[in-house]
């Protein structure tokens, strides 16, 4: 059963400090269970929101914790969709091209795999750069209730 | 950083070290394991277990530690063991083929094992 999401209470603000990825987890994975995911799936998502959040808050926002931004949930149609809204300098993570992860291990390379795992969880990831000076970034991570 | 959300004990099997880790790796703690196994291999320890029974959670940044190290470890005649991990964190090793690269095995007694052999 898919239940409704309460409109109230569907997005979290965070800062730009490592302390929030775990509320951040904590809210989506939530969320995604009562979405109807499996427990497995919903951990997984949590993880997926967790790296992009994580990438957000080293590369962007510089481990500043005076910088801010929103996790938000919305539902559609049976799919989950989870929006990290920033005000940072854009970047599209999907423009990081997909490692050859043979040639990784061979090389004994470091980094870059978040964005390997959200591609992997979700099953669509989107980007909207801001398009004034004032607007948010939006990177929405979509999946589908099997 | 808040301490009590990811743990680490030390134990020592001969000369094989232990680190049994617990609660939270994230980018938040990764920092935390990759300073301890950092230590293990600035005092020439080269043969580690890192036990994962009461991690709940890893994330890539954890996953990024093992990477830190693997290759130095290995070139000294060592190796990084990863054992006792819950279904649920093998899934993230597996999402992106890391048991091509690490041995993980069941619990410490396999891979005490596999350092003897």
């Amino acid at each position: 059963m898919v239940a409704i999401l309460n409109s109230h209470n569907n997005q979290i603000s965070a800062t730009g400090s490592t302390a929030e990825l775990e509320k951040i987890r904590e809210f989506v994975g939530a969320q995604a269970l009562l979405f109807g995911f499996e427990e497995i799936d919903a951990f997984q998502i949590a993880l997926a929101v967790d790296e992009a959040c994580s990438n957000l808050i080293r590369h962007s926002y510089h481990n500043d914790n005076n910088r801010q931004f929103v996790v938000k949930i919305e539902q559609n149609n049976g799919e989950l969709i989870i929006q990290v809204m920033d005000n940072g300098d854009s970047f599209n993570p999907m423009s990081v091209p997909e490692p050859d992860m043979e040639e990784y291990f061979k090389k004994f390379k470091r980094g870059g795999l978040g964005v390997q795992i959200m591609r992997k969880v979700m099953d669509k990831i989107e980007y909207l750069p801001a398009q004034t000076s004032t607007a948010l970034n939006i990177l929405s991570l979509t999946k589908r209730l099997a | 950083m808040n301490e009590s959300k990811f743990t680490i004990e030390h134990h020592s099997i001969g000369d094989i070290k232990c680190l049994k880790i617990q609660g939270y790796l994230d980018a938040h703690t990764a920092p935390q394991l990759e300073s301890a196994i950092g230590n293990l291999v600035q005092e020439g320890k080269h043969k580690i277990i890192v036990n994962f029974s009461e991690l709940d959670y890893i994330s890539s940044a954890g996953l990024g530690v093992f990477m830190v190290y693997i290759e130095d470890v290995r070139e000294l005649g060592g190796d990084i063991k990863l054992s006792e991990m819950k279904p649920k964190v093998f899934t993230v090793f597996d999402l992106l083929g890391f048991p091509m690269l690490f041995e993980i095995v069941e619990n410490n007694h396999a891979a005490i094992a596999k350092f003897s052999n």
